[in-house]
């Protein structure tokens, strides 16, 4: 026998139904839209078993509302936003990007970011809104994020500091074996950061526009982390001398860094 | 006209009689057209708002929080004409077959 679904109460429809008109409506015209949800809903004389029939699921109610045009354009800017966690991802766990006129393929996930972090700022502060004080979560999140950045970095910096053989007793063999453990880590940490970042973009549209912060501090460690990436797989382990690469990484990710921090602090304004 | 003009001309003409808030608006339009759900007539509303036949305010409901009422614009009493003078046409045009 088929298990009977338990209609939804007036609490769980209006839970829903806000969740799902959030997404769709920019943020004015879907408080307003709740509100007069909540009024109707909560009538004293609507009868809770019968609310989906009378008023349809809460998609269906939020779909008809919708201006098509308007989320058909929003979809467009999550669809290129999401892409572009996607494609660092991509980049962090194969280390082939795709050059253009020649220009070196480890700027690809930088690439990315100068595309995704205007663009996400521009539509936000066009069409975002506060809601409240500050979350504390937002903040502990941010935080998680910049210590697993610093956190690789800092080992990336130990890493090339003194010479392979040196520093090693397994010579360019355990240099190796530590190049590896990092990779895996960066691999790791990206994945994290392409969550992280597209649940910012979810919870910037639905909850608060400062969430958006944290997607934009995800595509700054993640084009760093790209960067890197590509940089220790066009390198050669033979070459006693990496304090070059540091040299050479270093200079090129802290203004990658200092542009994703401003922008950070941006979207937290 | 459509079943959407229908249910726009009905809920000018509700308004019409005077300012009502949602639910007041909702529930004899419900009761009339059973297999329309109420969402698509508050789509409708808001689109009515959208387009400037109607205006809303906030004003104290019986006894519980404020209600949220609705009521028409000149614009709004324009369109309700428009959308008469089709229903008579409509209504003329089907009694010639002979429709009753």
């Amino acid at each position: 026998m088929m298990k009977q679904k338990k209609p939804l109460t007036k609490v769980q429809y209006l839970k829903k139904f806000s969740r799902a008109v959030r997404w769709r409506l920019p943020p004015q015209e879907s408080e307003e839209a709740i509100a007069d949800y909540r009024e109707l809903v909560f009538q004293p004389e609507r009868d809770e078993e019968k609310l989906v029939e009378e008023l349809g699921t809460p998609a269906q109610a939020a779909h008809l509302i919708t201006d098509v045009k308007t989320y058909r354009r929003w979809l467009a800017v999550f669809a290129v936003l999401a892409f572009g966690l996607f494609l660092q991802t991509k980049w962090l766990w194969t280390a082939r990007g795709v050059t253009f006129n020649g220009a070196r393929v480890w700027w690809n996930p930088v690439l990315v970011m100068v595309i995704g972090l205007p663009l996400s700022l521009y539509w936000f502060r066009k069409h975002g809104q506060e809601n409240g004080p500050l979350s504390k979560r937002l903040l502990i999140t941010l935080a998680v994020v910049a210590v697993v950045g610093c956190g690789i970095l800092c080992r990336l910096w130990q890493l090339s500091g003194v010479s392979v053989f040196d520093q090693y007793p397994g010579g360019s063999y355990g240099f190796e074996r530590q190049v590896y453990w990092l990779n895996t880590a960066m691999m790791c940490a990206g994945v994290l950061m392409a969550f992280a970042g597209v649940t910012g973009l979810v919870l910037a549209k639905c909850r608060d526009r400062r969430w958006l912060a944290l997607y934009i501090l995800c595509l700054t460690v993640g084009a760093i982390l790209g960067f890197i990436i590509f940089v220790i797989h066009a390198m050669d382990m033979t070459f006693g001398a990496p304090e070059l690469m540091r040299t050479y990484v270093f200079s090129h990710i802290l203004p990658v860094g200092v542009i994703g921090l401003i922008g950070t602090g941006v979207a937290l304004c | 006209m459509l079943k959407k003009d229908l249910l726009e001309l009905c809920l000018l003409q509700l308004l019409a009689g005077g300012d009502k808030y949602g639910y007041e608006v909702l529930t004899p339009l419900r009761t009339a057209f059973p297999d329309t759900q109420e969402s698509a007539i508050y789509a409708l509303l808001r689109g009515l708002g959208k387009s400037g036949c109607t205006q809303w305010y906030m004003a104290p409901g019986g006894g519980g929080p404020d209600r949220k009422y609705y009521k028409l614009t000149p614009a709004g009493r324009g369109r309700l004409e428009e959308l008469r003078r089709d229903w008579r046409n409509m209504r003329d045009a089907i009694a010639s077959f002979g429709v009753e």
